[in-house]
């Protein structure tokens, strides 16, 4: 992303703001650290390219120490602004100057290894159709997930093609990383992945990568011709139409939000609808839609400090289990491994425990 | 640091302090890194966010410490005190006097890891929070629970309950729900000298003065708030909104007299003046708009809502409808313009006094008048929002492009507050008085009134560590 001079204006502004989105903030309130909140980070933004600051590589450090999560633009009190733009920039710059906290090296050297944040694994590609579904990173590694994936898929009725491995990834870690080269190289290989296929729909379980998809590629020329489906809408449109069957559940259910999912993709109804067709009412935490807070997670390198990582991750886990639900869901697989503590599943995984038989 | 700082300068701090506060709070909660000290050396006092965009910042703390438990607070102060380390407390940077701003080269004591909502007493109708929660955070927490606990200034989102206590805030519903020193009942407090005073949440009592008063106000001064216990109340059933406009200042302000006297109680009450009609309600344009909010059981809500409207009429009050109230409620937290006109080299700021009804009318015409007879001012307009059975708070902003920004900003302030004397008013209803206002405190108190609060400041804190150079001159 680079930022007009029209942004660099609105940064200024952010800078003199009273900081009206910080509330909202993960890894202020996580940390209870005024320099983390959005307004604090606009103003060493804006000092740093005045060359008002002298220690540069703690300023550097201080711009991965953000869950890029999007609270802050969704609260702000200024129009079509995201003080993230101005964050990636100065990680770019960081990259650039091979000043990069430790937690995002080490991802780095295993993206560099096996063309994926998580190591060496073989590719998947069955299924047929112009329908696919891709197995994000964090999808693959997640048996249980991608077992009830499975089911409702083959339950569906439909032709899908599912693929993902190997090196197939949406580039997201190179992108929160600052390494744009990488991140357009992954890109064009992902389009390519895609457009291989034939593909004119693809559903993806994985909130950062359709982000990537629908936001980022078309500003590194690799726009996509396809549409893109979270599993959440997937899976609410074929319930809706009666394509699965299921003995209804019962009982108390707390969906988390996806940062992602709910800030930029605007997703927060289709998983509550799923819920609540299954037979579950759903119980909210106090942090839930627009409000709802980061998991913590750093498969996309986005907080690359794993002590704040950990201090959001608690924070988030006690929020949730404060409703008094034994049971979770969510609609990313990053957030359900990063939430170990809790009975967390992913959304499919709920619905594979339902679905009886295929129509 | 190639930042300039032009008030006081960081200290170095005393041998010895820092270990034995690292070792206190933990390593990574004691900074003297430069991203931390230049985001603790400015609250929002706006002449200081104005000169902060040329890198330009009133002070810089010595280190910043943050805590995360009462314990903690006590042993950061006693520490501090053993080595004479002046500090200041920190909640969410929102106060517009200066009052966080980390003067004499003193630590900041960051309250902001101190922020666990506690318990909600739904008989009693009381919430107990930690001092450092962020006020849109204890509402989100009240709002899932079905309660609010009323309070809703427009720095709601950056603002924390030990500094609505502090400053002895108000919020946008104050006519119904009052200001914080209403609804504070009980709170904990760390004393200078590190000791412990729990005030218990009781609705009234009768046992000397109230100690309760002495820190609700005391801006950091007197000792430091951990906890408090604040009233909270339903979410309202019903919420009805209605705006009149009215023939002039005057006869808004009268109107809105004889409904409070005939005890409705809307929760929000706003007179706007012609300028900021315009500015809110281009539709109304230049002309006294009034906007009601009333709020609660729904019976009791109609009537307040009937009361309003018959009076309002009986004084030729030609209704609005309701979009106007709409329209606030979208607005009331967008504060982007004070920023784009700093940006341009404007200089802005907002004033609040009170006073009783009898002067409150004369008193907003005798400030806009002396606050527009400053050379290099762009505009001034204002309203009331704030309203008891007695008067009124009245809120003044201005901005001017002048050649000299200091001259410019303190002359006008001192319009302001000459005014403000002259008519019988208080210098603020609810800002407090950081840095910025303490050299207009004598005439606000008196001789009088200065000993006394000199007295208290010197008695508990014989030293003037805590904010020193704050709320009074107490001569250190």
């Amino acid at each position: 992303m680079t930022a007009s001079s029209r942004d660099r204006d609105q940064l200024a502004r952010c800078a003199m703001c009273a900081d009206m989105c910080k509330y909202s903030c993960p890894t202020y309130l996580a940390s209870g650290r005024e320099t983390l909140s959005p307004q604090k980070m606009a103003r060493l933004i804006l000092y740093d390219e005045k060359g008002f600051l002298e220690e540069e590589e703690g300023f550097l450090d201080l711009m991965f120490q953000s869950a890029m999560c999007g609270a802050c633009s969704r609260h702000c009190i200024y129009d079509d602004y995201d003080l993230r733009e101005f964050m990636h920039e100065a990680r770019v710059k960081a990259f650039n100057k091979g000043i990069i906290p430790e937690d995002v090296r080490q991802r780095l050297e295993t993206f560099r290894k096996f063309g994926n944040p998580h190591g060496e694994r073989e590719v998947k590609d069955h299924g047929a159709g112009e329908l696919g579904y891709f197995i994000a990173c964090s999808s693959y590694k997640d048996e249980a997930l991608l077992d009830a994936t499975e089911r409702v898929l083959s339950q569906s009725g439909l032709e899908i093609r599912r693929f993902g491995g190997g090196e197939i990834c949406c580039g997201a870690p190179l992108y929160y990383a600052g390494d744009m080269e990488g991140f357009r190289r992954v890109a064009a290989s992902m389009k390519g992945e895609i457009e291989t296929r034939g593909l004119r729909r693809l559903i993806i379980d994985c909130p950062t990568c359709l982000k990537m998809m629908t936001g980022i590629y078309p500003e590194v020329e690799q726009g996509l011709d396809v549409e893109l489906l979270h599993t959440t809408q997937f899976l609410a449109d074929i319930l809706k139409q009666g394509a699965l069957r299921f003995t209804p559940g019962g009982g108390p259910v707390t969906f988390h939000d996806p940062c992602i999912l709910a800030f930029d993709l605007g997703i927060t109804g289709p998983p509550r609808e799923i819920i609540t067709t299954l037979g579950y009412d759903v119980r909210e935490p106090v942090y839930s839609s627009e409000h709802t807070h980061c998991c913590g997670a750093a498969y996309g390198a986005k907080i690359g400090d794993h002590r704040l990582k950990d201090a959001v991750t608690s924070m988030r886990t006690g929020e949730l289990l404060e409703t008094g639900a034994d049971t979770f869901v969510t609609g990313c697989p990053t957030c359900k491994s990063a939430l170990t503590g809790i009975n967390m599943k992913y959304i499919t995984e709920m619905v594979a425990e339902r679905i009886s038989a295929r129509r | 640091m190639r930042l300039k700082t032009y008030m006081s300068q960081k200290g170095a701090l005393p041998r010895g302090f820092a270990r034995e506060a690292r070792a206190i709070v933990g390593d990574e909660h004691f900074s003297d890194r430069e991203g931390d000290l230049i985001s603790y050396s400015l609250d929002y006092w706006l002449y200081g966010v104005f000169r902060s965009q040329y890198g330009d910042l009133p002070a810089l703390p010595s280190a910043v410490v943050s805590p995360a438990s009462t314990a903690e607070v006590q042993d950061v102060v006693r520490c501090a005190g053993e080595y004479a380390v002046p500090i200041t407390p920190f909640g969410g940077g929102s106060g517009v006097l200066g009052g966080a701003v980390p003067l004499n080269g003193s630590i900041v004591l960051n309250l902001q890891r101190m922020s666990s909502f506690l318990d909600l007493d739904e008989v009693s109708l009381v919430a107990e929070s930690e001092a450092g929660v962020m006020g849109g955070n204890l509402e989100l927490e009240l709002n899932h629970r079905g309660y609010s606990a009323g309070n809703i200034p427009q720095s709601l989102y950056c603002s924390t309950l030990g500094g609505w206590i502090a400053a002895r805030a108000a919020g946008q519903f104050s006519t119904k729900y009052g200001k914080i020193e209403d609804m504070v009942l009980g709170m904990e407090v760390v004393l200078p000298d590190g000791d412990l005073l729990n005030i218990k949440p009781v609705p009234r009592r009768s046992v000397g003065p109230s100690l309760k008063d002495i820190f609700v106000g005391g801006e950091g001064t007197l000792g430091i708030v951990t906890r408090a216990t604040l009233s909270v109340h339903p979410l309202p059933e019903l919420t009805l909104k209605q705006s009149f406009v009215l023939p002039s200042i005057e006869v808004a302000v009268d109107v809105v007299r004889q409904i409070l006297r005939a005890e409705a109680r809307p929760a929000v009450v706003r007179i706007f003046d012609e300028a900021e009609s315009e500015r809110y309600f281009p539709k109304i344009g230049r002309k006294v708009t009034v906007i009601f909010i009333s709020e609660g059981d729904t019976g009791y809500t109609r009537l307040d809502s009937r009361v309003i409207k018959r009076i309002c009429r009986e004084n030729g009050g030609e209704s609005g409808g309701t979009e106007p109230a709409n329209i606030w409620l979208r607005k009331r937290f967008d504060i982007g313009l004070g920023p784009f006109l700093m940006q341009h080299g404007g200089v802005v700021d907002t004033i609040e006094v009170s006073a009783l009804f009898r002067d409150a009318a004369k008193l907003y015409r005798d400030m806009v008048s002396a606050m527009k007879a400053v050379e290099g001012v762009l505009e001034v307009s204002g309203h009331y929002s704030h309203f008891y059975r007695e008067g009124a708070c009245l809120y003044i902003t201005f901005a001017g492009f002048p050649e000299d920004p200091m001259k410019y900003y303190r002359d006008t302030w001192d319009a302001a507050m000459q005014a403000t004397i002259n008519n019988n008013g208080s210098i603020s209803h609810h800002h407090g008085v950081g840095f910025w206002r303490i050299r207009y405190m004598e005439q606000e108190l008196g001789a009088g009134g200065v000993k006394v609060l000199r007295s208290i400041k010197n008695a508990l804190d014989p030293r003037g560590l805590l904010n020193r150079g704050k709320l009074i001159d107490d001569g250190k």
